[in-house]
């Protein structure tokens, strides 16, 4: 029997986890359950020893033990499988499926043929038709999830962590996973099993665990919930599948359609998604994470290209080369991860408010500290943005006020549609509430905003309208009186209405 | 015929490929160039190895700290101090030579940990932890030794330079050891390691691995090797000069490139001894073609800085051509995954 209990994880102010509590049995499958930085993620990095928690109580068979590494989790028999994959991508198949667990021969040496005959028949149970010496990264995304499960797998847990595995996989592969599953669950495996997909919970697992914000708020026995009641724990709001599709009952009082995306494919995440934004508009755009949100926007800027479908920016088909070449047509880009694409730490603040124009501007135009210090200063007083001095580093400001400084750069610059990819993350709630009064500001004076978000309660309270995103889909399209909780819920779960009133899942592709 | 095929086609795939490729390429022009009799003759290719092996070694060494995802640029002027060493041992102690050669390579092996524990432990980046490595380790060779100075024994350095049965040079036993010792640890769980490491670390670490650990093995292998790179130096020059050396850091670099070794986890020994034949090889053609031009053109006269532009050139077209070539090779994947992807989907409608 594996327990975790009183799971505290903090990152500096903010928590991932907080009383945490999560105990599996041989023989036994357990849905983790969460929406959006839930901490779910943050419990199987606990146990499979890449996090190591603030407070932490881990039992196995009664007795207490500490994870501080790889190879602690895997003394204690815990096999991990990650969403993100722990395959090292240069190295062979054989290889990777053997790290850390290769069977010793002469003198000290790997005894390939030996592990070669084992990995042949592990791929075999899997179905995995591939090359056991071709090198990971030139196989298949899907196929690489499935060689993350088999090695998992392969190490002969006691325990297995299976991180939402199957969110690349079709729906045979997921099968054939499943059947593996049951298969170990008859030998006495215990799982932990994190997706997002409900219908999978109903068909594999025997309980479920759920989170929200960090805490443990139910543990179920998945026979005795249903769909509704699990969406419930997760979210605080009662899904409600009505009228989650509505189509163009629009009503932009003949406003000038800024963009309008049409039928986008861009591999491996976005699936046929369709958008459109109005002049003085605030389009909000939702979801689990890892969706497709964030590779929707950047395909739009131009930073990759879509392998389907039409971009009309103001009623023109347009394909931006670049970033650069999007910003030149009065588009602007706001990111959640300021420091890896928004800003320059280093420099002042003042310059980091001017930095856009000047990429706009004559390449050798001359230009003097009072030209960059007015500009700065115009912008900060017209949006009331409290920067303290403006000749101080940007990486002296707090998180918030950075943000609010890169969407001062970008403002500054009136842009005919801003986008925003999860622009409040880690941002404190007064912080949150002025860029909420930017942004409204700007939509009201005619800016176009698409503002992506992984907080229900942000798209609710500044978005006009809500896409929901899910599995590189649109799941739902809420507006005016359909922009409720309840039904964002069911969107973001993939949920539908069938005609005779049941609800379920989306089928995912 | 068909396994060789197959063969060809597996080794098509590998890193060394393209290393292998330019090396053949230039092998071949200094062939045609120098005449087969000259190059093959005994003499040309003792001097070959002899006067090379401790290029070839330094990017021996450096080979598995870029598998690991490191690197150490002050490689070259470590060969300066295992030479200072080797010669103030034997000089100044009154010991006997090979007792030289083992402080040397402790000396080397010494280095090697405090460049570790900069770019592993502490956690600088390699290239300007190693880049000021550069200047402390010149700065002990100057105290070691404060100017050129001191003498091999004639026997050592004529041993270097002779050949074994008439046919073998002697310098290529060294190239021959490190290649076997290599071989051999590449199929121990350590070869695994360093290849997982070099690849993602964090990875690596989840399956158990510790990067640390790893990384202080590999810079132990490349200080062994680089002390022996030192010892072929000193048993070339048959002298001491505390600056000698510091150019074969970068030049062991940029081999390790041209044979296809990348940044973490990516290549193989084998690339790196193309790469340093590679630099070798070319610089040899240039020579020669150089002396062709003077026979055939009379009154033809040119500065050898014209030589090394030359085959400076030509190395930067190598460099050119392994980037391009790997750039290639990942966008045919790409496509390639795209294909697939699509294919599947069409089956499953």
């Amino acid at each position: 029997m594996y327990a975790m209990r009183g799971i505290d994880k903090r990152y500096d102010a903010v928590i991932a986890c907080q009383d945490a509590s999560l105990q599996v049995e041989p023989g036994e499958i357990r849905a983790l359950l969460g929406s959006n930085g839930s901490g779910k993620s943050t419990m199987v990095k606990i146990l499979a020893g890449l996090v190591k928690p603030n407070a932490e109580d881990i039992l196995i068979d009664g007795k207490p033990v500490t994870i501080h590494s790889g190879l602690d989790s895997r003394r204690l028999g815990i096999a991990t499988a990650f969403q993100d994959l722990s395959l090292i991508p240069t190295m062979t198949v054989l290889d990777n499926i053997l790290l850390g667990n290769e069977p010793k021969g002469k003198l000290g040496m790997v005894d390939r043929q030996q592990s070669l005959a084992d990995v042949v028949a592990l791929l075999d149970r899997f179905h995995i038709d591939c090359d056991p010496d071709a090198y990971v990264q030139t196989l298949m995304p899907s196929m690489q999830s499935m060689i993350e499960v088999a090695k998992a797998v392969f190490l002969k847990p006691r325990l297995l962590l299976l991180d939402e595995v199957t969110a690349a996989l079709h729906r045979d592969e997921v099968e054939l996973i499943f059947n593996v599953l049951r298969e170990l669950k008859a030998q006495g495996t215990a799982i932990i099993y994190v997706t997002h997909r409900m219908n999978e919970i109903f068909e594999i697992c025997d309980t479920a665990t759920i989170m929200r914000s960090g805490q443990t708020v139910a543990h179920v026995s998945t026979g005795e919930v249903t769909l509704d009641e699990i969406v419930f724990y997760m979210t605080g709001q009662r899904p409600d599948t009505e009228e989650i599709l509505e189509t163009e009952s629009l009503d932009h009082d003949g406003r000038d359609l800024i963009l309008d995306v049409e039928h986008m494919e861009l591999y491996p995440k976005v699936h046929d998604i369709s958008l459109k934004a109005y002049k003085g508009e605030i389009v909000g755009i939702g979801g689990l994470e890892g969706q497709g949100q964030p590779e929707f926007i950047r395909a739009v800027l131009g930073l990759t290209r879509p392998e389907e479908g039409t971009i009309a920016y103001m009623g023109e088909a347009v394909h931006f080369r670049s970033p650069a070449d999007a910003v030149r047509h009065g588009i602007g880009f706001i990111s959640g991860e300021r420091n890896r694409e928004a800003m320059f730490p280093d420099r002042s603040v003042g310059e980091n408010v001017f930095a856009g124009s000047a990429a706009k501007g004559a390449l050798f135009k001359y230009l003097t500290a009072k030209v960059v210090r007015d500009f700065a200063q115009a912008a900060v007083d017209k949006y009331d943005i409290m920067v303290g001095s403006l000749d101080h580093p940007a990486s002296s400001l707090s998180g918030g006020n950075q943000q609010k400084l890169v969407v001062a750069r970008w403002i500054a610059m009136n842009p005919m549609l801003l986008l925003l990819d999860d622009p409040t993350k880690g941002v404190d709630i007064h912080s949150r509430r002025e860029i909420h009064k930017i942004l409204r500001q700007c939509a009201d004076e005619g800016m176009t905003v698409i503002l992506s978000s992984s907080e229900n309660e942000e798209l609710l309270e500044i978005a006009d309208r809500v896409y929901l995103f899910y599995e590189g889909r649109v799941s739902g399209m809420l507006s005016g009186a359909s922009k409720t909780p309840e039904r964002l819920v069911a969107a973001m779960m993939g949920m539908t209405r069938e005609n005779n009133g049941a609800t379920k899942e989306i089928e995912p592709a | 015929m068909i396994d060789i095929k197959r063969m060809f086609s597996r080794f098509r795939r590998t890193p060394a490929f393209i290393g292998f490729t330019l090396f053949v390429f230039v092998l071949v022009l200094n062939i045609v160039v120098q005449g087969p009799a000259q190059f093959f003759s005994t003499r040309n290719l003792n001097t070959l190895f002899s006067k090379n092996m401790p290029l070839l070694l330094t990017t021996m060494a450096m080979s598995p700290l870029l598998i690991s995802g490191t690197l150490d640029i002050s490689i070259g002027i470590q060969l300066g101090l295992v030479n200072v060493v080797c010669i103030m041992v034997f000089q100044e102690w009154g010991v006997s030579l090979y007792v030289g050669f083992l402080m040397g390579i402790l000396a080397s092996l010494v280095v090697s940990a405090l460049c570790w524990v900069l770019v592993s432990v502490v956690r600088l980046p390699s290239m300007l932890a190693s880049f000021s490595l550069i200047y402390i380790v010149r700065g002990v060779n100057i105290l070691i030794m404060d100017k050129p100075q001191g003498k091999v024994p004639a026997e050592f350095y004529k041993t270097y330079d002779s050949l074994i049965g008439g046919v073998v040079p002697f310098s290529a036993l060294f190239l021959v050891t490190v290649l076997l010792v290599w071989l051999y640890l590449m199929r121990t769980k350590f070869g695994r390691n360093i290849y997982a490491v070099g690849g993602n670390p964090r990875n690596a670490f989840a399956a158990g691995i510790d990067p640390v650990r790893v990384q202080f093995q590999a810079f132990m292998i490349k200080g062994v090797i680089a002390g022996l790179a030192g010892i072929c130096l000193t048993l070339m020059t048959a002298s001491g000069n505390p600056l000698q050396g510091e150019a074969y850091g970068l030049r062991a670099l940029s081999a390790c490139i041209i044979g296809g070794l990348g940044f973490g986890g990516w290549g193989s020994m084998a690339c790196a001894v193309f790469g340093a034949g590679f630099l070798v090889i070319i610089q040899n053609t240039v020579y020669y073609f150089f002396n062709l031009l003077y026979r055939l053109i009379p009154g033809f006269t040119v500065t050898s800085y014209w030589q090394n532009l030359v085959s400076d050139i030509i190395i930067f077209f190598g460099l050119l051509m392994t980037i391009v070539t790997a750039k290639g090779q990942r966008e045919t994947l790409k496509q390639g995954f795209v294909k697939q992807f699509k294919g599947g989907e069409s089956v499953a409608e």
